[in-house]
Protein backbone atom coordinates (compact mmCIF):
# COMPACT_ATOMS: atom_id res chain seq x y z
CA UNK A 1 0.00 0.00 0.00
CA UNK A 2 1.52 3.22 -0.67
CA UNK A 3 1.21 6.50 0.85
CA UNK A 4 -1.35 7.77 -0.99
CA UNK A 5 -3.73 4.92 -0.08
CA UNK A 6 -2.68 5.49 3.84
CA UNK A 7 -3.69 8.85 3.21
CA UNK A 8 -7.39 8.16 1.58
CA UNK A 9 -8.06 5.57 4.35
CA UNK A 10 -7.15 8.14 7.07
CA UNK A 11 -9.45 10.89 5.25
CA UNK A 12 -12.24 7.87 5.42
CA UNK A 13 -11.48 7.34 9.10
CA UNK A 14 -11.83 11.16 9.87
CA UNK A 15 -15.33 11.09 7.60
CA UNK A 16 -13.59 13.64 5.54
CA UNK A 17 -14.34 11.47 2.05
CA UNK A 18 -17.48 12.25 -0.51
CA UNK A 19 -18.91 9.95 -2.55
CA UNK A 20 -16.22 9.76 -5.06
CA UNK A 21 -13.41 8.97 -2.76
CA UNK A 22 -15.30 6.57 -0.56
CA UNK A 23 -15.94 4.59 -4.25
CA UNK A 24 -12.49 4.47 -4.84
CA UNK A 25 -11.97 3.21 -1.42
CA UNK A 26 -14.77 0.35 -2.52
CA UNK A 27 -12.83 0.08 -5.57
CA UNK A 28 -9.26 -0.30 -4.29
CA UNK A 29 -10.54 -2.94 -2.04
CA UNK A 30 -12.66 -5.01 -4.69
CA UNK A 31 -9.01 -4.95 -6.54
CA UNK A 32 -6.82 -6.04 -3.27
CA UNK A 33 -4.71 -3.27 -3.21
CA UNK A 34 -6.53 -2.18 0.31
CA UNK A 35 -6.82 -5.23 2.19
CA UNK A 36 -10.31 -5.55 3.53
CA UNK A 37 -9.66 -7.50 6.83
CA UNK A 38 -7.29 -4.76 7.52
CA UNK A 39 -9.52 -1.97 6.66
CA UNK A 40 -12.82 -3.37 8.41
CA UNK A 41 -10.38 -3.78 11.64
CA UNK A 42 -9.30 -0.66 11.28
CA UNK A 43 -12.46 1.26 11.01
CA UNK A 44 -13.79 -0.57 14.01
CA UNK A 45 -11.32 0.33 16.30
CA UNK A 46 -11.41 3.89 15.49
CA UNK A 47 -15.13 3.69 16.44
CA UNK A 48 -14.26 1.37 19.62
CA UNK A 49 -12.04 4.62 20.50
CA UNK A 50 -15.10 6.64 21.05
CA UNK A 51 -15.55 4.42 24.03
CA UNK A 52 -12.94 5.70 25.92
CA UNK A 53 -13.49 8.80 28.20
CA UNK A 54 -11.83 10.84 29.96
CA UNK A 55 -12.49 12.01 33.65
CA UNK A 56 -13.63 15.31 34.56
CA UNK A 57 -11.22 17.69 36.27
CA UNK A 58 -10.98 18.66 39.86
CA UNK A 59 -13.15 21.57 41.02
CA UNK A 60 -10.14 23.24 42.20
CA UNK A 61 -8.81 23.79 38.59
CA UNK A 62 -11.39 26.42 38.08
CA UNK A 63 -10.68 28.14 41.41
CA UNK A 64 -6.90 28.05 40.89
CA UNK A 65 -7.79 29.38 37.46
CA UNK A 66 -9.77 32.87 38.78
CA UNK A 67 -7.16 33.18 41.38
CA UNK A 68 -4.64 33.63 38.89
CA UNK A 69 -6.72 36.24 36.73
CA UNK A 70 -7.54 38.57 39.56
CA UNK A 71 -3.93 38.51 40.28
CA UNK A 72 -2.92 38.98 36.35
CA UNK A 73 -5.92 42.14 36.62
CA UNK A 74 -4.80 43.35 39.64
CA UNK A 75 -1.14 43.55 38.50
CA UNK A 76 -2.78 44.88 35.25
CA UNK A 77 -4.02 47.91 36.54
CA UNK A 78 -0.67 48.98 39.08
CA UNK A 79 1.62 49.75 36.16
CA UNK A 80 -0.68 51.70 34.93
CA UNK A 81 -1.11 53.87 38.07
CA UNK A 82 2.59 54.20 38.35
CA UNK A 83 2.90 55.11 34.73
CA UNK A 84 0.60 57.34 35.46
CA UNK A 85 1.93 58.96 38.99
CA UNK A 86 5.52 58.97 37.09
CA UNK A 87 4.36 60.93 34.46
CA UNK A 88 3.01 63.86 36.62
CA UNK A 89 5.79 64.02 38.91
CA UNK A 90 8.22 64.53 35.80
CA UNK A 91 5.38 67.00 34.57
CA UNK A 92 5.67 69.01 37.99
CA UNK A 93 9.26 68.39 37.81
CA UNK A 94 10.25 69.55 34.52
CA UNK A 95 7.99 72.92 34.90
CA UNK A 96 10.11 76.08 34.88
CA UNK A 97 9.13 79.56 35.08
CA UNK A 98 9.27 80.83 31.14
CA UNK A 99 7.10 77.61 30.91
CA UNK A 100 4.86 78.85 33.65
CA UNK A 101 4.84 82.39 32.49
CA UNK A 102 3.22 80.76 28.76
CA UNK A 103 1.06 78.49 30.28
CA UNK A 104 -0.77 81.48 31.97
CA UNK A 105 -1.05 83.56 28.87
CA UNK A 106 -2.12 80.48 27.31
CA UNK A 107 -5.12 80.29 29.67
CA UNK A 108 -5.77 84.06 29.73
CA UNK A 109 -6.33 83.72 25.89
CA UNK A 110 -8.21 80.80 26.28
CA UNK A 111 -10.74 82.50 28.81
CA UNK A 112 -10.84 85.57 26.53
CA UNK A 113 -12.21 83.15 23.96
CA UNK A 114 -14.33 80.88 26.30
CA UNK A 115 -16.33 84.10 27.18
CA UNK A 116 -16.57 85.17 23.31
CA UNK A 117 -18.39 81.90 22.86
CA UNK A 118 -20.40 81.51 25.24
CA UNK A 119 -23.11 82.57 23.78
CA UNK A 120 -23.44 79.90 21.35
CA UNK A 121 -22.85 76.78 23.58
CA UNK A 122 -26.93 76.51 24.90
CA UNK A 123 -26.85 75.64 20.98
CA UNK A 124 -24.22 73.37 20.71
CA UNK A 125 -25.93 71.53 24.04
CA UNK A 126 -29.42 71.88 22.37
CA UNK A 127 -28.00 70.33 18.65
CA UNK A 128 -26.33 67.41 20.49
CA UNK A 129 -29.39 66.67 22.90
CA UNK A 130 -31.03 65.85 19.68
CA UNK A 131 -28.51 64.27 18.14
CA UNK A 132 -28.93 61.93 21.07
CA UNK A 133 -32.64 61.63 20.86
CA UNK A 134 -31.94 60.23 17.46
CA UNK A 135 -29.51 57.96 17.91
CA UNK A 136 -32.01 56.69 21.16
CA UNK A 137 -35.21 56.64 18.96
CA UNK A 138 -33.22 54.76 15.88
CA UNK A 139 -32.12 52.22 18.77
CA UNK A 140 -34.93 51.02 20.25
CA UNK A 141 -36.73 50.77 16.41
CA UNK A 142 -34.08 48.51 15.44
CA UNK A 143 -34.21 46.66 18.41
CA UNK A 144 -37.57 45.13 17.44
CA UNK A 145 -36.37 44.67 13.40
CA UNK A 146 -36.43 41.10 12.66
CA UNK A 147 -33.36 40.92 11.67
CA UNK A 148 -30.56 39.83 14.22
CA UNK A 149 -27.72 41.86 12.69
CA UNK A 150 -30.04 45.07 12.81
CA UNK A 151 -30.55 44.46 16.35
CA UNK A 152 -26.90 43.72 17.19
CA UNK A 153 -26.25 46.90 15.22
CA UNK A 154 -29.02 48.57 17.42
CA UNK A 155 -27.23 47.37 20.64
CA UNK A 156 -23.96 48.67 19.01
CA UNK A 157 -25.59 51.99 18.44
CA UNK A 158 -26.18 52.42 22.32
CA UNK A 159 -22.88 51.76 23.41
CA UNK A 160 -22.07 55.28 21.28
CA UNK A 161 -24.50 57.14 23.69
CA UNK A 162 -23.61 59.00 26.46
CA UNK A 163 -26.59 58.94 28.65
CA UNK A 164 -29.48 56.61 28.26
CA UNK A 165 -33.27 57.05 29.01
CA UNK A 166 -35.93 54.97 30.82
CA UNK A 167 -37.23 53.69 27.13
CA UNK A 168 -33.73 52.73 25.75
CA UNK A 169 -32.68 50.70 29.38
CA UNK A 170 -36.72 49.27 29.02
CA UNK A 171 -35.48 47.95 25.26
CA UNK A 172 -32.23 46.62 26.64
CA UNK A 173 -33.51 44.57 28.91
CA UNK A 174 -36.47 43.51 26.59
CA UNK A 175 -33.68 42.69 24.10
CA UNK A 176 -31.86 40.50 27.05
CA UNK A 177 -34.52 38.82 28.29
CA UNK A 178 -36.36 38.29 24.64
CA UNK A 179 -34.44 37.99 21.82
CA UNK A 180 -34.57 34.79 20.43
CA UNK A 181 -30.42 35.53 19.35
CA UNK A 182 -27.41 34.41 21.99
CA UNK A 183 -25.15 37.00 20.39
CA UNK A 184 -27.45 40.02 20.87
CA UNK A 185 -27.99 39.11 24.25
CA UNK A 186 -24.68 39.00 25.16
CA UNK A 187 -24.32 42.46 23.33
CA UNK A 188 -27.17 43.54 25.39
CA UNK A 189 -25.38 42.77 28.33
CA UNK A 190 -22.60 44.56 27.14
CA UNK A 191 -24.44 47.95 26.30
CA UNK A 192 -26.16 47.16 29.87
CA UNK A 193 -22.83 47.04 31.93
CA UNK A 194 -21.31 50.74 30.53
CA UNK A 195 -25.04 51.93 32.47
CA UNK A 196 -24.16 49.73 35.55
CA UNK A 197 -24.75 52.90 37.55
CA UNK A 198 -28.43 52.84 36.91
CA UNK A 199 -30.32 51.70 39.36
CA UNK A 200 -33.07 50.18 37.11
CA UNK A 201 -30.01 48.39 34.94
CA UNK A 202 -29.06 46.76 38.00
CA UNK A 203 -32.23 45.52 39.11
CA UNK A 204 -32.87 44.13 35.61
CA UNK A 205 -29.52 42.27 34.79
CA UNK A 206 -30.17 40.86 38.27
CA UNK A 207 -34.26 40.01 37.32
CA UNK A 208 -32.79 38.49 33.79
CA UNK A 209 -30.81 35.77 35.31
CA UNK A 210 -34.08 33.57 36.01
CA UNK A 211 -35.04 33.96 32.47
CA UNK A 212 -31.67 32.93 30.61
CA UNK A 213 -31.56 29.27 29.06
CA UNK A 214 -27.93 30.12 27.01
CA UNK A 215 -24.53 28.74 29.14
CA UNK A 216 -22.80 31.27 27.21
CA UNK A 217 -25.60 34.65 28.40
CA UNK A 218 -25.82 32.94 31.98
CA UNK A 219 -21.55 33.20 32.10
CA UNK A 220 -21.78 36.43 30.78
CA UNK A 221 -24.16 37.53 33.19
CA UNK A 222 -22.14 36.04 36.00
CA UNK A 223 -19.12 38.60 34.73
CA UNK A 224 -21.54 41.50 34.07
CA UNK A 225 -22.07 41.05 38.23
CA UNK A 226 -18.77 40.63 39.24
CA UNK A 227 -17.62 43.48 37.53
CA UNK A 228 -21.01 45.36 38.97
CA UNK A 229 -20.71 43.81 42.43
CA UNK A 230 -24.28 42.80 42.29
CA UNK A 231 -23.63 40.97 45.41
CA UNK A 232 -27.61 40.31 45.40
CA UNK A 233 -27.51 38.16 42.67
CA UNK A 234 -25.79 35.34 43.95
CA UNK A 235 -29.15 33.97 45.24
CA UNK A 236 -30.35 34.01 42.32
CA UNK A 237 -27.47 31.78 40.36
CA UNK A 238 -27.61 30.03 43.45
CA UNK A 239 -30.87 29.02 43.05
CA UNK A 240 -30.18 28.72 38.76
CA UNK A 241 -27.48 25.55 40.17
CA UNK A 242 -29.99 24.18 42.19
CA UNK A 243 -33.23 24.23 39.79
CA UNK A 244 -31.73 23.20 36.61
CA UNK A 245 -29.34 20.75 35.19
CA UNK A 246 -26.44 22.86 34.03
CA UNK A 247 -23.45 22.09 32.21
CA UNK A 248 -20.72 21.10 35.05
CA UNK A 249 -18.40 24.40 33.63
CA UNK A 250 -21.11 26.44 33.82
CA UNK A 251 -22.12 25.02 37.17
CA UNK A 252 -18.29 25.53 38.39
CA UNK A 253 -18.41 29.00 37.10
CA UNK A 254 -21.50 29.72 38.59
CA UNK A 255 -20.09 28.72 42.17
CA UNK A 256 -16.87 30.95 41.69
CA UNK A 257 -18.63 33.90 40.92
CA UNK A 258 -21.05 33.30 43.93
CA UNK A 259 -18.00 33.18 45.78
CA UNK A 260 -16.40 35.83 44.38
CA UNK A 261 -19.66 37.94 45.06
CA UNK A 262 -20.27 37.08 48.84
CA UNK B 1 -16.15 38.46 13.15
CA UNK B 2 -18.84 37.24 15.83
CA UNK B 3 -18.44 38.83 19.38
CA UNK B 4 -18.69 35.71 21.19
CA UNK B 5 -16.39 33.69 18.98
CA UNK B 6 -12.85 32.62 20.53
CA UNK B 7 -11.45 34.47 17.93
CA UNK B 8 -13.13 38.00 19.05
CA UNK B 9 -13.16 36.94 23.11
CA UNK B 10 -8.83 36.42 22.91
CA UNK B 11 -8.54 39.76 21.02
CA UNK B 12 -10.91 41.09 23.42
CA UNK B 13 -8.21 39.66 26.28
CA UNK B 14 -5.21 40.58 24.07
CA UNK B 15 -7.22 44.33 24.24
CA UNK B 16 -7.31 44.25 27.91
CA UNK B 17 -10.25 43.12 28.83
CA UNK B 18 -8.98 40.30 30.98
CA UNK B 19 -12.57 38.76 32.03
CA UNK B 20 -13.06 37.06 28.76
CA UNK B 21 -10.42 34.82 29.63
CA UNK B 22 -12.82 33.21 31.74
CA UNK B 23 -15.24 32.64 28.74
CA UNK B 24 -12.85 30.66 27.00
CA UNK B 25 -11.41 28.71 30.05
CA UNK B 26 -14.96 27.75 30.48
CA UNK B 27 -15.17 26.63 27.08
CA UNK B 28 -11.88 24.99 26.97
CA UNK B 29 -10.59 23.72 30.20
CA UNK B 30 -12.03 20.14 29.37
CA UNK B 31 -11.12 19.21 26.08
CA UNK B 32 -7.48 20.37 27.46
CA UNK B 33 -8.13 18.29 30.65
CA UNK B 34 -8.94 15.56 28.37
CA UNK B 35 -6.30 15.99 26.48
CA UNK B 36 -3.19 16.08 28.62
CA UNK B 37 -5.33 13.07 30.34
CA UNK B 38 -5.02 11.16 27.53
CA UNK B 39 -1.34 11.96 27.03
CA UNK B 40 -0.29 11.25 30.46
CA UNK B 41 -3.01 9.83 33.22
CA UNK B 42 -2.31 12.03 35.97
CA UNK B 43 -5.51 14.04 36.47
CA UNK B 44 -3.39 16.26 39.25
CA UNK B 45 -0.59 16.70 36.85
CA UNK B 46 -2.97 17.55 33.69
CA UNK B 47 -5.02 20.06 36.03
CA UNK B 48 -1.34 22.05 36.50
CA UNK B 49 -1.09 21.77 32.49
CA UNK B 50 -4.22 23.19 31.93
CA UNK B 51 -3.50 26.33 34.33
CA UNK B 52 -0.26 26.22 32.57
CA UNK B 53 -2.08 26.84 28.64
CA UNK B 54 -4.23 29.85 30.16
CA UNK B 55 -0.90 31.48 31.95
CA UNK B 56 0.86 31.58 29.00
CA UNK B 57 -2.20 32.42 27.08
CA UNK B 58 -2.41 36.01 29.29
CA UNK B 59 1.51 35.64 29.24
CA UNK B 60 1.73 35.66 25.46
CA UNK B 61 -1.57 37.26 24.15
CA UNK B 62 0.05 40.39 22.53
CA UNK B 63 1.40 37.99 20.42
CA UNK B 64 -1.71 36.84 19.39
CA UNK B 65 -2.88 37.71 15.51
CA UNK B 66 -5.93 36.37 14.97
CA UNK B 67 -4.60 34.03 12.21
CA UNK B 68 -6.04 30.48 11.65
CA UNK B 69 -8.45 28.50 14.29
CA UNK B 70 -8.00 29.70 18.04
CA UNK B 71 -8.02 26.16 19.06
CA UNK B 72 -5.13 25.63 16.84
CA UNK B 73 -2.99 28.26 18.67
CA UNK B 74 -4.40 26.98 21.82
CA UNK B 75 -3.32 23.29 21.68
CA UNK B 76 0.20 24.54 20.04
CA UNK B 77 0.32 26.01 23.59
CA UNK B 78 -1.20 22.89 25.34
CA UNK B 79 2.08 20.56 23.46
CA UNK B 80 4.86 23.06 24.29
CA UNK B 81 3.51 22.95 28.04
CA UNK B 82 3.83 19.38 27.82
CA UNK B 83 6.64 18.94 26.69
CA UNK B 84 7.95 21.93 28.59
CA UNK B 85 6.86 19.85 31.53
CA UNK B 86 9.09 16.86 30.47
CA UNK B 87 12.14 18.33 29.74
CA UNK B 88 11.96 19.69 33.21
CA UNK B 89 11.62 16.21 34.34
CA UNK B 90 14.36 15.14 32.57
CA UNK B 91 16.30 18.17 33.46
CA UNK B 92 15.58 16.62 37.73
CA UNK B 93 15.88 13.11 36.51
CA UNK B 94 12.74 12.06 37.46
CA UNK B 95 10.83 10.29 34.46
CA UNK B 96 12.00 6.84 34.24
CA UNK B 97 10.68 6.00 37.48
CA UNK B 98 6.96 6.70 36.94
CA UNK B 99 7.30 5.43 33.31
CA UNK B 100 8.51 2.15 35.12
CA UNK B 101 5.42 2.17 38.05
CA UNK B 102 3.20 3.07 35.54
CA UNK B 103 3.96 0.11 33.05
CA UNK B 104 4.09 -1.85 35.90
CA UNK B 105 0.23 -0.97 36.80
CA UNK B 106 -0.66 -1.45 33.10
CA UNK B 107 0.39 -4.67 33.32
CA UNK B 108 -1.37 -5.52 36.20
CA UNK B 109 -4.25 -3.97 34.54
CA UNK B 110 -4.30 -6.72 31.83
CA UNK B 111 -4.73 -9.23 33.68
CA UNK B 112 -7.55 -7.96 34.86
CA UNK B 113 -9.16 -7.43 31.49
CA UNK B 114 -8.29 -11.09 30.64
CA UNK B 115 -10.36 -11.89 33.29
CA UNK B 116 -13.07 -9.12 32.83
CA UNK B 117 -12.82 -9.11 28.95
CA UNK B 118 -13.00 -5.63 29.13
CA UNK B 119 -12.40 -4.30 25.58
CA UNK B 120 -12.50 -0.41 26.68
CA UNK B 121 -9.88 -0.65 29.34
CA UNK B 122 -7.92 -3.06 27.03
CA UNK B 123 -7.93 -0.44 23.88
CA UNK B 124 -7.12 2.41 27.03
CA UNK B 125 -4.11 -0.05 27.75
CA UNK B 126 -3.16 -0.43 24.19
CA UNK B 127 -3.47 3.48 23.38
CA UNK B 128 -1.06 4.33 26.50
CA UNK B 129 1.30 1.71 24.82
CA UNK B 130 1.78 3.63 22.05
CA UNK B 131 4.51 5.81 21.87
CA UNK B 132 3.60 9.49 22.63
CA UNK B 133 4.11 10.93 18.89
CA UNK B 134 1.62 8.84 17.62
CA UNK B 135 -0.52 8.65 20.29
CA UNK B 136 -1.00 12.78 20.24
CA UNK B 137 -2.05 12.33 16.68
CA UNK B 138 -4.81 9.97 17.43
CA UNK B 139 -5.70 11.89 20.48
CA UNK B 140 -5.96 15.30 18.50
CA UNK B 141 -7.87 13.85 15.67
CA UNK B 142 -10.08 11.36 17.08
CA UNK B 143 -10.85 12.69 20.62
CA UNK B 144 -10.31 16.75 20.15
CA UNK B 145 -11.78 16.66 16.81
CA UNK B 146 -9.36 18.47 15.21
CA UNK B 147 -8.43 18.69 11.31
CA UNK B 148 -5.77 16.77 9.81
CA UNK B 149 -4.87 20.55 8.92
CA UNK B 150 -5.19 21.96 12.26
CA UNK B 151 -2.81 19.20 13.51
CA UNK B 152 0.09 19.49 10.46
CA UNK B 153 -0.22 23.22 11.94
CA UNK B 154 0.52 22.32 15.65
CA UNK B 155 2.73 19.56 14.76
CA UNK B 156 5.06 21.99 11.98
CA UNK B 157 4.29 19.59 8.91
CA UNK B 158 2.07 19.42 5.77
CA UNK B 159 -1.59 17.47 6.21
CA UNK B 160 -0.62 14.62 4.01
CA UNK B 161 2.43 13.77 6.32
CA UNK B 162 -0.42 14.07 9.08
CA UNK B 163 -2.53 11.67 7.22
CA UNK B 164 0.30 8.98 6.60
CA UNK B 165 1.15 9.01 10.72
CA UNK B 166 -2.52 8.76 11.54
CA UNK B 167 -3.15 5.52 9.58
CA UNK B 168 0.30 4.26 10.70
CA UNK B 169 -0.36 5.01 13.93
CA UNK B 170 -3.78 3.46 13.99
CA UNK B 171 -2.37 0.35 12.20
CA UNK B 172 0.21 0.43 15.14
CA UNK B 173 -2.51 0.64 18.14
CA UNK B 174 -4.57 -2.47 16.07
CA UNK B 175 -1.59 -4.96 16.09
CA UNK B 176 -0.96 -3.67 19.74
CA UNK B 177 -4.65 -4.84 20.50
CA UNK B 178 -3.98 -8.03 19.01
CA UNK B 179 -1.13 -8.41 20.91
CA UNK B 180 -2.80 -7.63 24.22
CA UNK B 181 -6.29 -9.79 22.77
CA UNK B 182 -3.65 -12.85 22.12
CA UNK B 183 -2.19 -12.46 25.80
CA UNK B 184 -5.61 -12.60 27.27
CA UNK B 185 -6.52 -15.56 25.45
CA UNK B 186 -2.92 -17.46 26.60
CA UNK B 187 -3.48 -16.69 30.59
Amino acid sequence: MNEQHEQLIADYLAGNLDDAGKTQVEELIANGTIDFMEFRELEKLHEDLGSISAPAPGKEMSSKFYTMLEKEKQSVKEPWLKIAQNQIQQFIAELTMPRLAYGLVLLVIGGFIGSQLNSSDSEIDQLSQQVQDMREMMMVNMLEGASAADRLKAVTISSEMTSVDSEAIHALLFTLNNDPSVNVRVQAIEALKRWGGNERVRQGLVKAIAKQQSPIVIVELADAMLELELRNSAPEFRRLIEERDLDFTVQQKLESSIAALM
Amino acid sequence: MDSTSDKALMMKVKNGDLDKLGLLFERYNRPLFSFFYRMCKEAELCEDLVQSVFERMLKYRDTYTGDGKFTTWMFSIARNAHIDHYRKQQREGIPVEIDEERLEVEQEETKVVVNKKEKKELLEIALSRLDEDKREIIVLSRFEGLKYKEIADILDTTEGAIKVKMFRAMKELKDLVNTLNEECSHE
